[in-house]
């Protein structure tokens, strides 16, 4: 069979609903986009444990440092899922690591940004993770089989941390002023990065993980579902929306953001690794992963039984 | 003979699942036993055999289980969300008629 007819049969799979396991045949930019799009994020739910890690010995009570270190533990894991998921598609761990240290790959933009308080643990957990949420979900459909599977765990533990998230959310709303100007702060400062993490609008002729069904939405779609579902529950909570901020329209029923009220800037930066915190993030992930070489080393001898 | 550890997979959806053994010489017959034992009714579309031999476990169990004082790795921990969003709508009025 040529080539032309491989891809020809492997379009008519696709188009057809079929799925893809990592020994099919399939085109080199089918590979290369699944691989580079699994490889992001699993680099963002390593580089998405730091923010987070940072705020643990600031946590205000036993409960809350156990909760939020079992987060962090769940999101390495995550990456370590997905590292796996994408090794099998012809990337070594090592050269993803030594990719994502050295800027030459991406991991979402929401992670590039400091972290202040504890308000920010709570914005992270509710609406951080609502929105992976929103777009993982989308994804239990990819026509990648392997990557799916990976999601559904991951879908399930992040369900989870929605949870931890607005249970941190609701006890921080129920408190005294400062303690509701905090979550009102972290808002402040974190809401047009969480509208820029769902993605500029898509275009749906050139987008190629699209049409094969790789991703099963389109940005403004997932952006869409994030606010219908979010906008409400931050308003009832009494707290002020900033620029862009959304507004109701009757007529459909939807919370929209007019498109030139975003300010896709502080988005570009990101995209050349000149976010507010990606050297020093970055910075941080090379030196745990130097400083845990002799980890790597000792798991990778033989066992050996204490006598 | 050995004894083989048989896998099956319906559709993409779900992984690999056990579903049974079998007796044979080698893999190929291993395969060939465990496709007419266990995808005789279509019950899925892809096998793996193992030998039984290449299977490791835990020899003690217990070191499975989860320590009980881990409830927020559960559901379960945060049970009462309702009553806090309704605590949280209610501060939120509280402050904004002062």
């Amino acid at each position: 069979m040529t080539y032309e007819e491989k891809l020809a049969r492997f379009n008519a799979h696709i188009e057809a609903g079929g799925k893809v396991e990592a020994e099919d045949w399939m085109p080199d930019d089918y590979r290369n986009g699944v691989l580079k799009f699994i490889e992001m994020h699993a680099n963002s739910e390593i580089m998405g444990a730091i923010p987070e890690r940072e705020q643990v010995p600031r946590a205000p009570s036993l409960k809350r440092k156990m909760s939020l270190t079992a987060k962090v533990q769940d999101e390495v894991g995550h990456a370590q899922l997905l590292y796996r998921v994408a090794e099998d598609l012809g990337k070594s761990r090592d050269a993803m690591f030594s990719d994502l240290v050295n800027g030459k790959s991406k991991f979402h933009n929401v992670f590039h940004y400091p972290t202040k308080h504890w308000g920010d643990v709570a914005i992270i957990g509710w609406l951080i993770d609502g929105a992976a949420l929103v777009t993982q979900a989308a994804l239990l459909d990819s026509s990648y089989a392997p990557y799916t599977r990976v999601l559904k765990r991951i879908c399930s533990e992040e369900q989870l941390h929605l949870r931890h998230g607005e249970d941190i959310t609701l006890e921080l709303s129920s408190g005294t002023e400062s303690q509701r100007a905090m979550f009102q702060d972290a808002l402040t400062r974190w809401w047009l990065p969480i509208i820029h993490f769902f993605g500029p609008r898509t275009n749906v002729e050139k987008d190629l993980l699209l049409r094969w069904k790789v991703k099963t939405r389109t940005n403004e779609d997932l952006r869409q579902e994030f606010l219908d579902r979010y906008v409400p529950k931050v308003l009832e909570l009494g707290y002020r929306i900033p620029a862009p901020v959304p507004f109701h329209d009757e007529a459909s029923g939807h919370w929209l953001i007019r498109d030139e009220d975003i300010d896709w800037a502080p988005l570009e930066a990101i995209k050349r690794n000149e976010g507010p915190e990606t050297a020093r993030r970055l910075g941080l992930r090379k030196t745990i992963y130097d400083t845990h070489r002799w980890v790597r080393e000792a798991l990778a001898e033989p066992a050996i039984h204490a006598a | 003979m050995e004894t083989w550890e048989v896998f099956r997979r319906h559709g993409h959806r779900e992984p690999f699942e056990h579903c049974g053994t079998v007796t044979a010489s080698g893999p190929d017959m291993a395969l060939l036993t465990a496709k007419e034992c266990f995808l005789r009714r279509r019950e899925g579309e892809h096998l793996w055999v193992v030998r039984r031999s290449d299977i490791h476990s835990f020899q003690d169990e217990s070191m499975l289980e989860v320590g009980n004082d881990k409830d927020y790795r559960f559901n379960s921990g945060y049970r009462d969300v309702v009553q806090k969003r309704e605590r949280a709508k209610e501060r939120a009025k509280e402050l904004a008629s002062k």
